[in-house]
């Protein structure tokens, strides 16, 4: 990057708070999709709104592509600098603002990380719902950016029911805030329209988010099977009976037998296909009746074991399992791809057997472990890079689960997004009306495409890229992502 | 015109050069700035087909001019519903509510925002577009439906919904209380906002002439619903159920439809509830005490600059004269330029709604 430039940021942001080292912005080329690369020109770190919007106007001066980055622990290269330019990384933007018990809210500014406002309310008695399985490391603006989710989000609802208002830097540097603490649209709900607009309409400053009360009382079943059909009933049938309960996850014998195998230890029976690991909470008066019509639904599906953690420690183990099940895969295969799709969630079992023989047909194994109760599917397609053929077949066996899905009336992603790995997927859900529609949203914010640009609209899809010619690098990346459709990230050793 | 199908839809919208109002069963024809046009009416009320519900799935897919009473009488029987009870009532079309983001005292647990997952949409030029799905969670592409809600039909004509679902609470109850003093009734819903209690509706209702009461509903697991009644901070509370309870709320709804002839939406936070009705002495008001939200009656629009001076206020409802003067919204500065901004990306010609939303402002 020009020397001038470099010059210019630092006065906005001060001399440590710019790298633009060649070796340093390394560290900043990928999230945690790994596959996908691309190196930024400068990374910024600023303290203040004002900072941030400082960047954004040489940005725009120079007409350097910019993105907004928290933790990087994005699935879907969300915060990857697509087209090179100015990453702006939010995470000294990091307080907490001010938490209002008697309201229920809380105002942090964007680089909090998720599980410090659960930590920092817990004394208060309240908790923010939305719980990624990164929330001890993700940030609360990547969270807004992706509109992220989490197990609880099954009765509790996405990130998007839990913004209330928020500050932006538009892309033009300008400072607007959006949206009251009432979570009440006055006029367009653009804050609506922001959250999980994967950070290609603004970069969000300040966050006002609804706190919940702690609930009373917790249950925590894990109900252990011999069959994938029978399990996966048991969520139809739990979802049927009208009971939500807050979490239910499904674990198949792939990720049981890694996980009792590694740290993440969690005392599931290891002769188990698949199990359900389900949370129930709420007021303490009726739980135990929900409880026990849990259990004789899964007894009813020939559950063969359910188990009800005793205490708080017995609880905390089993979601240690749960947590922790993406990292255990490194014990028994060297790489692997999370993917993220979403099915009616009557469609489990035969969508389930259907994975099972396309992982069959394509050599390769693919663990199942996932958010059943609202049909949000991540299975772990697991391989060795160090063998080119199998590289190869990853791509076809993912689209193959992709198509899949797609055909039982599902959708692309649940919960981490489009960003650069789904992009050339849009058309399968998609037609070109609905692309050119949210194009114009996006240009109404983004008029340039200059901000957070190559992401969610495919390579072919022009309108997404108006008032700009296609760069080397984007017709470079569209490359790529033809010959990776579905992208990955490899288990660190 | 009055289309049936969403294609005959697209066609009359395409085919139509003129500014067109689109229309459900008109319950919110007071509510918006004063139309600079009106060429053609689109009447909706022959897209009311409940077109997919699945009950296993907890989803339900239907027309725009499905009403919402059609919706929930489909869902009983499965002993589900869509948790919404916008004040203008079960005759409201599912699309006008959306368009309006109509709401009533369930607004604590959310607004209609929080239910849909998808939507279909038909262009100021014909053509139809698409956003969301048909399942419960989904990030793929922009969640346009947010946008469309609230926005008046000025940016497109709605036409299907898909929502989630719940299942009906096991159980509901509501305690009501009066006080003949307005800072005990203050005082007890202070009460309420610092206890564990989660309920469904909270409703802060009085004016001249008529007592100040607490409405407040519960809708859990029978135990929770009896023990949260047992923790509510101490009055004069009766315990109403069943038909008792659902006719209790109907006469609230038709008293609403009495308040007047201006209501203004003051937004504020919840423990302001008590200070913004002192503060700007409405005739009578209903306001969502969980929400901070209340609606206040007025003789005339007059106090409204006044009132925008300290929380943002939209106009719910108003005579024509008066929404000449005064703006609905109230909304400046660069969100307004990105509102009018959408409005022209969608709309050029400024066709649909004309100055209906913040155009007209």
């Amino acid at each position: 990057m020009r020397a001038e430039i470099i010059e210019k940021l630092r006065r906005v942001v001060g001399k440590d708070a710019v790298v633009a080292d060649e070796t340093e912005l390394l560290v900043y080329e990928c999230d945690a999709l790994a596959i996908f690369k691309h190196k930024p020109d400068a990374v910024v770190f600023p303290e203040t709104t004002e900072q941030v919007s400082g960047i954004v106007k040489v940005a725009c001066e120079y007409g350097l592509p910019f993105l907004p980055r928290g933790a990087g622990t994005g699935l879907s290269g969300g915060a990857m600098a697509a087209e090179g330019g100015i990453i702006i990384e939010m995470q000294k933007m990091n307080r907490i603002l001010k938490i209002d018990t008697e309201n229920r809210i809380a105002i942090v500014q964007p680089g909090v990380v998720n599980l410090n406002i659960t930590q920092t309310t817990a004394p208060l008695g309240l908790y923010y719902a939305p719980d990624p399985s990164s929330q001890q490391a993700c940030t609360i603006g990547g969270n807004v950016a992706e509109n992220a989710g989490g197990p609880h989000c099954l009765k509790y609802g996405m990130t998007t029911n839990h913004i209330l208002a928020i500050e932006v830097v538009l892309a033009n540097g300008e400072i607007v805030r959006l949206g009251n603490p009432a979570g009440e649209s006055v006029g367009m709900d653009l804050v609506g329209t922001i959250v999980g607009s994967e950070g290609t309409f603004v970069i969000v400053t300040e966050i006002t988010i609804r706190l919940l009360p702690k609930p009373q009382a917790v249950k925590t079943l894990l109900a252990a099977y011999h069959s994938v059909e029978a399990c996966s009933q048991t969520v139809s049938d739990i979802i049927g009976a009208g009971i939500v309960p807050a979490a239910l996850e499904f674990v198949d014998d792939k990720t049981i037998h890694a996980v009792e195998a590694s740290v993440f230890k969690a005392g599931y029976p290891l002769d188990a296909r698949a199990a359900l690991l389900i949370e129930l909470d709420g007021f303490q008066d009726g739980i135990e009746e929900m409880s026990t019509a849990i259990s004789e639904i899964c007894r009813k599906n020939q559950a063969y074991e359910v188990r009800v953690a005793k205490n708080d420690q017995e609880r905390a183990q089993l979601w240690l399992g749960r947590k922790g099940a993406f990292g255990a895969m490194g014990r028994v295969s060297p790489d692997m791809i999370v993917m993220d799709a979403v099915i009616p969630r009557t469609r489990l079992p035969d969508v389930l057997l259907e994975v099972d023989r396309l992982s069959e047909l394509h050599g390769l194994a693919v663990a199942n472990v996932f958010h059943a109760g609202d049909g949000n599917l991540h299975p772990l397609i697991l391989f060795d890079s160090r063998y080119p053929d199998q590289v190869e077949r990853i791509h076809k066996l993912g689209e193959a689960i992709m198509r899949v899905c797609v055909d039982a009336g599902g959708a692309l992603s649940g919960e981490h997004g489009i960003g650069i790995e789904k992009k050339e997927f849009m058309g399968l859900i998609f037609n070109d009306t609905d692309l050119d529609v949210m194009g114009d949203v996006k240009s109404v914010f983004n008029p340039t495409a200059m901000l957070n640009p190559s992401k969610i609209f495919p390579s072919r899809h022009a309108c997404s890229e108006i008032g700009r010619s296609t760069t080397t690098s984007t017709a470079a990346i569209g490359k790529r992502v033809e010959a990776m459709l579905l992208g990955g990230s490899r288990v660190d050793h | 015109m009055r289309p049936e199908t969403v294609a005959e839809l697209a066609s009359a919208i395409a085919d139509e050069t003129g500014a067109m109002v689109p229309m459900g069963s008109g319950t919110q024809m007071e509510f918006g700035n004063p139309l600079r046009a009106a060429d053609c009416v689109l009447d909706l009320s022959g897209l009311s087909r409940i077109t997919t519900y699945n009950p296993a799935e907890l989803t339900i897919h239907v027309e725009a001019g499905a009403t919402l009473g059609q919706i929930q009488s489909a869902l009983a029987p499965n002993k589900q519903a869509l948790p919404l009870d916008p004040w203008n009532g079960p005759s409201a079309t599912i699309g006008g509510i959306a368009a309006a983001n109509a709401q009533g005292p369930m607004r604590a647990i959310g607004g209609i925002r929080d239910w849909i997952i998808g939507m279909t949409v038909v262009h100021v030029d014909g053509r139809v577009s698409k956003t969301g799905g048909r399942v419960v969670k989904n990030v793929t592409g922009y969640d346009l439906a947010k946008l469309y809600t609230g926005s008046l039909g000025s940016l497109t004509v709605i036409a299907e919904i898909s929502f989630k679902l719940k299942a009906q609470f096991p159980k509901t109850s509501t305690a009501i209380a009066e006080f003949q003093n307005f800072q005990d009734a203050l005082a007890v819903l202070g009460g309420i906002r610092k206890s564990p209690l989660q309920p469904i509706a909270c409703e802060l209702v009085g004016g001249a002439g008529q007592a100040n009461a607490i409405w407040i509903r519960f809708g859990e697991h029978p135990a929770a619903v009896a023990w949260q009644n047992a923790q509510l901070p101490s009055a004069d509370w009766s315990v109403i159920e069943g038909d008792l309870e659902s006719a209790a709320w109907e006469r609230l709804r038709l008293q609403h439809a009495k308040l007047g002839p201006v209501v203004i939406r003051v937004v504020g936070l919840p423990s302001e509830t008590g200070t913004m009705i002192e503060q700007f002495h409405p005739v009578s008001w209903i306001a969502h005490a969980a929400s901070g939200i209340a609606l206040m009656a007025f003789d005339n629009a007059d106090r409204v600059p006044h009132i925008r001076e300290h929380y943002p206020a939209v106009i719910e409802r108003a005579p024509l004269e008066m929404r000449r003067s005064v703006a609905t919204f109230g909304v400046r500065g660069t969100e307004k330029r990105l509102i009018q901004e959408m409005k022209q990306k969608f709309d050029p010609e400024a066709r649909l709604n004309p100055g209906r939303h913040i155009d007209g402002e």
